[in-house]
């Protein structure tokens, strides 16, 4: 497709997406709301995730500090809900900085299951404090206003995109690629890979923050184990892989398909729904690994041997 | 000082079938480069076969156990030979994720083909125990501990050993050199992976004796599993046995003096730290 196209497609898209509120009934706008911020936390866990490669599964712990920093402003110090949420994201990005730095350190599959150690530490570090209600959780002041939270959560899949988008051609951004595909190379060539790594892993964790506090205001109920959930940083990465990792559209476009096939799916057959959801995975990690963004690009040139293609790629 | 007693006991009776849950997760990560998130449904299916055996035919879970073994083992074989084989080359995200996709249907399939209600094997001996210096024995706990140890020394045995067990290190250590020394690694990768099936099933099998099957435990117990490989390392079954009873002693000990929500702070905080002092784990070879 020409670029151009694409362009004025996208421009469409969000025109369509931002009026939905007004049109649709109440329990498709709480869809669409879900669906947004997972496609913001999915376009976060890209940064770090798909663009840098290392498999992050602490964005819940950014989600979580961002939700409680966003709580426990507006509920023990009074604050408006715009001033928690900065808090909560200054919160999450000082955490991930100083973290980043001892953890980063780590490669593949040591870095993924440091970050899960982290996750469950931080879950049992939340339950036992007074100031974030321990295992009760918090109760935040209720607004209803589902239209400002969906064009809330739009707004911030819009700026996460853009920025991934100023990645994705950007010094900063080649640099991140280069340690995903070779960090020694990447470091003889003179990028500075702990600060990359850092500082991809801050914007990651910002993101995730921001989608964590608009949250819980929403929902107006926070507790250690919703907030600190791993199921949450397992579907980022699904969506982000489904839709094509280290692709600008993919995580969103992953996030809308997937969340789309489950919600169909679980108002008719729930357990089925689960199975089927497997299923999608398994079929979609052998047939287009690269994700949709992928198979959109390519499926013009290929037609149905892409699918065939990719299996003779990976197989043994 | 009995209570401290009591408490070790436990703990390295626990270890011993954390060591055998944590062996197939750590042999196929170690061999495959995949970590595979359906090691934990891959016990609750071996748990649940030993299940059937015992409830429905009668047969004693202890004689049982290897038929599971067995069962895993074709499962496994099959799983890699016809699907895993084929994304084994892609980027690490992709393995990953196919075994977590793998781990959602096996756990929806067991929900709907067993229903979710908690089941244990419980063979008329399941009460027996002794005492030892004081501390309380359960005999099920025990033979668990046994097998679990017997089973991690007979992989030990055959890795070091036998042609077929040299082959899978071989592989493990150098795909290319191993191919050009004859290995056929599609049979080598399938048979490892289902070798660490088997022992997922046999862990399963002993799970169920000593404690509570439903169709979730698999997450947890992978995490578990992963903590282990991590705290022993990759490269011997023995490091794996003491990574299971270093966790083991830690769980109990934390539920004993600090408090029994505390257990999983304590596992996962051991693990964030052996990552950051010493990334091959606490017995693996620095590099």
């Amino acid at each position: 497709m020409k670029p151009s196209l694409v362009r004025t497609g996208i421009a469409a898209g969000l025109v369509v997406l931002a009026g939905v509120p007004w049109i649709a009934s109440p329990s498709i706008v709480q869809f669409g709301i879900n669906m947004l911020l997972l496609a913001a936390l999915a376009q976060g866990w890209n940064i770090i995730g798909g663009y840098t490669g290392y498999a992050s599964f602490g964005n819940s712990v950014f989600y979580g500090l961002g939700s409680y920093g966003t709580a426990i402003a507006m509920l023990r110090w009074h604050l408006p809900f715009g001033i928690g949420l900065v808090l909560g994201t200054v919160i999450a990005v000082v955490f991930a900085a100083l973290f980043g730095r001892a953890i980063l350190r780590l490669r593949g599959h040591y870095f993924a299951i440091c970050t899960l150690g982290l996750a469950e530490v931080m879950t049992a570090i939340v339950s036992n404090l007074e100031i974030t209600g321990r295992n009760t959780g918090l109760v935040l002041p209720l607004l209803r206003g589902d239209v400002l939270f969906y064009e809330l959560s739009l707004s911030l899949v819009v700026v996460a995109t853009l920025i991934v988008a100023w990645i994705a051609h950007s010094r900063f951004g080649y640099g991140l690629i280069a340690i995903r595909e070779n960090e020694e190379a990447a470091a003889a060539m003179g990028v500075d890979t702990t600060r990359y790594k850092v500082l991809a892993f801050s914007l990651s964790a910002a993101i995730s923050a921001l989608a964590g506090g608009i949250h819980a205001y929403w929902i107006t109920f926070i507790d250690p184990v919703s907030a600190f959930d791993i199921g949450l940083n397992v579907k980022m990465i699904i969506v982000t892989v489904f839709g094509g990792p280290g692709s600008i559209l993919g995580p969103v476009l992953g996030s809308f398909v997937l969340s789309g096939i489950s919600e169909i799916l679980s108002t008719n057959v729930s357990t089925v729904a689960g199975l089927f959801f497997g299923a999608v995975i398994v079929v979609a990690v052998v047939f287009m690994p690269r994700g949709v963004a992928d198979l959109i690009r390519r499926f013009d040139k290929y037609r149905w041997r892409y699918f065939a293609e990719n299996v003779r790629a990976n197989r043994l | 000082m009995d209570l401290l007693w009591q408490g070790l006991v436990n703990g390295i009776l626990l270890g011993g079938l954390y060591s055998l849950m944590a062996l197939g997760l750590a042999l196929v990560w170690g061999v495959l480069n995949i970590v595979n998130l359906a090691h934990g449904a891959f016990i609750m299916l071996g748990g649940y076969a030993c299940y059937y055996m015992f409830s429905g035919l009668g047969i004693d879970p202890f004689v049982a156990l290897p038929v599971t073994m067995a069962a895993l083992f074709v499962f496994g074989y099959l799983l890699q030979r016809h699907l895993i084989n084929l994304v084994i080359r892609a980027p690490m995200f992709n393995t990953l994720l196919l075994t977590f996709g793998l781990d959602v249907v096996l756990t929806y399939s067991a929900q709907i083909a067993f229903s979710a209600d908690f089941r244990t094997i419980n063979p008329s001996y399941a009460g027996a125990h002794f005492t030892l210096l004081g501390a309380t024995i359960p005999l099920v706990r025990l033979i668990a501990f046994a097998i679990a140890i017997a089973l991690t020394l007979v992989l030990w045995v055959f890795l070091a050993r036998t042609r077929l067990g040299r082959a899978i290190r071989a592989t493990a250590q150098n795909l290319v050199a191993a191919r050009l020394y004859g290995v056929e690694p599609r049979s080598i990768y399938a048979l490892t992976f289902g070798v660490g099936a088997a022992l997922a099933g046999g862990a399963g099998a002993l799970y169920g004796v000593v404690s509570q099957l439903n169709p979730y435990i698999g997450v947890s117990l992978t995490a578990k599993s992963f903590v282990i490989a991590i705290i022993g390392g990759l490269e011997s079954p023995l490091g794996v046995i003491a990574g299971g009873l270093i966790l083991g002693l830690v769980e109990s000990m934390t539920s004993l003096y600090i408090g029994a929500t505390y257990t999983d702070v304590a596992s996962f905080g051991i693990l964030v730290l052996v990552l950051i002092v010493r990334p091959t784990g606490l017995f693996g070879r620095t590099t």
